[in-house]
């Protein structure tokens, strides 16, 4: 147990690089830079505030509907199924993609002693991701509902156990998904494509699941009977999605009586039986998945060089934009973040829409009544704001880590650096728009002019979205990482770039809303290309002299 | 070729001077040794000039060139290979080397016919198709070493070159520095391997706590320290006595 105590205070010290922060305070510049994080968090409440306002009124809505239990699912399984699908992520980079491995196996310790603390590590950062979302839904219905002492001890119960099931599960699935892709020379790449399709698989699943539960509820024919005599039908028929939502739900709206007492007994009881589960298996399949991992592979005879191995000279910048790519496409948890991400999203709502069954095409169709200038509008914006959401820009100068030191000593010019990062963005950029486009056109709401648009503002929108995202992050890099998930994942600059991108694509929308009744769509258009081109000019220069500086001062 | 001009440095608010007030000046043709103990401020210098570390105060000139005034042209001088090999896992070796090619403008076949002769001497022809995640650390050191002498720099800066090379390799690189060195060209090194220093370099300084205590020809030092002994003894009562 004590070893198991050493690991987790070691793994949280180096994970948050607590001794590293506790050094930094003592420079006046590092403790300038950590009071900024606080004043940049605060500055995301007021759409925080939005979110939280919309949650505290959603309690109204299934109060009158006398479901009021189900206002708490949905805050549950919201959070759940957050944890669990971001958990497949944290757990891979974590257990297997993390530079202390090639420390820890050589020690004496059992694989179920590191994976206990690598799990408890990760657990306390899904805290931080997950209570800004269900602390809403809990507190609302313990004011609003008045709720008394005991539901207060129900809730931290309840909340301390939540990401239990959900990052058991998230690691019993990647575990048994890396050992039985352990396969000698193409690992890589058997990992990236079985890895996407797993993640499809189990959405197609759980969307799947939702809309059969949604149906067979609203075709029960006692339907309105029932709604009225039972307060927890709706839970009962829709937290079949993930049972152990429906449970905590179930316990903390009947504390007062013994059914409460029981689902949270059940509720921590299954999360216990996730966790020892979990770690048995890890015992006997962790080191499978991981140590062939750990080696890489080289051919055997190398082939010889040839000419054509010497590549003609490339221009600076593309040089450097090439080698952004490679490295991104070629580092799994990179890939997963960006490409993957940019792949994933349409086809989910793609996805979701088809399995709700209804002719949703025909539906937007209808709704937008042929004027397809406003899908236009709408996937420029999806598309601008994905030039943050790919994560490229504002990790770019983070992802260099050790390796920035040659960018530092190496005669390239500023406007390069650049260009060449910019340009890298904009390739995974061009992915997102290919799949986005091709949804579209499986829904068959797309024409010549769209593509031309959406395009074409897509990509310059997304200029200006990836030089924002790095100026973020040339102003603060992340350098000192042993693990790449942490310059993608673990990376303030990240939280921060959105939430600026947001507001910038909040700000560009509404105008372009405003102007939609005012004048012809092409004149908005053109509105909308000269702000992309004017920030994008504008940032350009910011980065320029921001980046001179960083370059020279960064020690 | 290299002018260090009132350079100094200090860390912890000033507290601690880790170079402090150093004038040196190394020719063309020169091998020039740069040693000292641990943390004497060897790699300050050295990052100070490569433009890693910016100075508190003093200058850095590279052929006449300040290199925190002109960073662009003077880099383009310069050719650095750090202590530790850091360069990309997942490239491969001879991705890296186009790379680098790449900053330095160098034509297709002059890079082809550089890299070849590097590859050759170093012995890394096999492995150069592989990626860097799959190298020890000795051949890291060797592709760092090859990127850092594809442009033929005029002046070559290393910390710590002689780390983790096997005795083939380096061997190669002294024979590589010394023949730059006939060819007008600098080379400027830190290192632990007073032996090395000692046959190699035409001049010698010596840091200890930020200030150089010694600076000269072989000769010069051995004159000074008053009789006939080995670089390792002079070093050794230098830096006791200090």
């Amino acid at each position: 147990m004590n070893r198991i105590l050493a690991l987790i205070k070691m793994d949280i010290n180096n994970t948050y690089g607590l001794s590293a922060i506790r050094y930094n305070l003592k420079s006046k510049k590092e403790k300038w830079k950590l009071i900024l994080i606080p004043v940049l968090i605060l500055s995301l409440l007021p759409s925080y505030y939005i979110i939280v306002f919309s949650i505290y009124n959603l309690y109204g809505v299934f109060l009158n509907m006398g479901q009021k239990s189900m206002f708490l699912l949905y805050g549950i399984l919201i959070t759940q199924l957050i944890l669990f699908f971001t958990g497949l992520l944290y757990v891979l980079s974590k257990y297997y993609f993390s530079n202390d491995m090639n420390i820890l196996i050589p020690l004496p310790l059992k694989p179920k002693e590191i994976i206990t603390a690598k799990f408890v590590s990760l657990m306390i950062y899904e805290y931080l991701t997950l209570l800004p979302i269900i602390l809403p839904f809990v507190i609302t219905y313990g004011i609003r509902g008045s709720e008394g002492l005991l539901y207060c001890i129900y809730s931290l119960i309840i909340l301390l156990f939540i990401p239990v099931i959900p990052l058991s599960l998230a690691s019993i699935i990647i575990m048994a998904f890396m050992k039985f892709t352990n396969i000698k020379g193409k690992k890589d790449l058997v990992r990236i494509i079985g890895y996407f399709i797993m993640i499809v698989l189990l959405l197609a699943f759980q969307l799947k699941v939702q809309s059969i539960a949604g149906k067979s509820l609203l075709n029960e024919d006692d339907f309105m009977y029932k709604l009225i005599t039972d307060s927890n039908l709706f839970v009962k028929r829709l937290g079949v999605v993930f049972p152990p939502s429906m449970w905590a739900a179930i316990s903390l709206t009947n504390y007062l009586n013994i059914t409460g007492f029981l689902y949270v007994l059940l509720f921590m009881g299954i999360s216990i039986l996730a966790f020892v589960i979990m770690s048995l298996l890890s015992e006997r399949v962790f080191l499978d998945g991981l140590i062939g991992n750990l080696e890489v592979s080289t051919s055997r005879k190398s082939e010889k060089l040839r000419a054509s191995d010497f590549s003609k000279s490339y221009p600076v910048y593309l040089s450097l934009g090439l080698k952004e790519i490679k490295v991104l496409l070629r580092t799994p948890v990179y890939l997963f973040n960006s490409v993957i991400g940019v792949v994933l999203i349409p086809i989910i709502i793609l996805m979701s829409m088809a399995m709700e069954g209804t002719n949703v095409s025909q539906e937007i169709k209808m709704l937008i009544g042929g004027n397809y200038h406003l899908l236009n509008l709408i996937g420029i914006g999806y598309v601008t704001f994905l030039g943050i959401m790919n994560c490229v820009g504002c990790t770019t100068f983070s992802r260099e880590g050790k390796n920035m030191w040659l960018h530092r000593t190496m005669p390239i010019d500023i406007k390069d650096q650049i260009f060449g990062r910019v340009l890298s963005s904009l390739f995974v950029q061009l992915i997102g728009i290919v799949t986005l486009l091709g949804c579209l056109a499986y829904m068959g709401l797309i024409n010549v002019q769209s593509i031309f648009w959406i395009t074409l503002l897509g990509l310059l929108g997304s200029i200006s979205m990836t030089e924002l995202g790095m100026i973020v992050d040339i102003y603060r890099p992340m350098l000192d990482w042993d693990n790449p998930q942490k310059p993608m994942k673990q990376n303030l600059n990240v939280l921060i770039s959105m939430g600026i991108g947001s507001i910038y694509v909040l700000a560009v929308g509404f105008l372009a809303y405003k102007l939609l009744d005012m004048m012809d769509v092409a004149f908005i258009y053109g509105i909308l290309a000269a702000i992309f081109v004017i920030s994008s000019y504008v940032f350009f220069k910011i980065l320029n002299r921001l980046i001179k500086r960083q370059f020279e001062s960064l020690e | 070729m290299l002018k260090l001009k009132g350079l100094s440095k200090t860390y912890s608010k000033g507290h601690v001077k880790a170079v402090d007030n150093i004038n040196l000046e190394v020719k063309s043709g020169e091998i020039f040794g740069f040693l000292g103990p641990n943390g004497a401020g060897k790699t300050t210098t050295i990052k100070m000039i490569v433009g890693l570390l910016k100075p508190d105060s003093g200058n850095v000139f590279i052929d006449g060139i300040d290199v925190w005034e002109n960073p662009l042209e003077a880099k383009k001088k310069i050719s650095f290979v750090p202590d530790t090999p850091e360069v990309y896992d997942k490239l491969k070796g001879i991705e890296y080397l186009n790379f680098i090619a790449d900053i330095y403008e160098i034509p297709k076949d002059i890079r082809q016919k550089r890299i070849e002769k590097y590859l050759d001497i170093f012995e890394l022809k096999d492995a150069i198709g592989n990626v860097i995640g799959s190298y020890s650390h000795g051949m890291k050191q060797k592709l760092v070493l090859i990127s850092a002498l594809i442009h033929e720099p005029e002046l070559f800066i290393l910390d710590e070159p002689m780390v983790g090379l096997d005795p083939k390799s380096s061997f190669k690189l002294k024979e590589i520095m010394r023949q730059r060195c006939n060819e007008g060209k600098t080379v400027f090194f830190s290192t632990h391997v007073l032996d090395v220093a000692e046959k190699l370099c035409d001049r010698i300084a010596i840091i200890n706590k930020g200030k150089i205590i010694a600076l000269g020809t072989m000769d010069e030092l051995r004159n000074s320290a008053g009789n006939n002994e080995s670089l390792e003894k002079i070093f050794l009562e230098l830096t006791d006595n200090e």
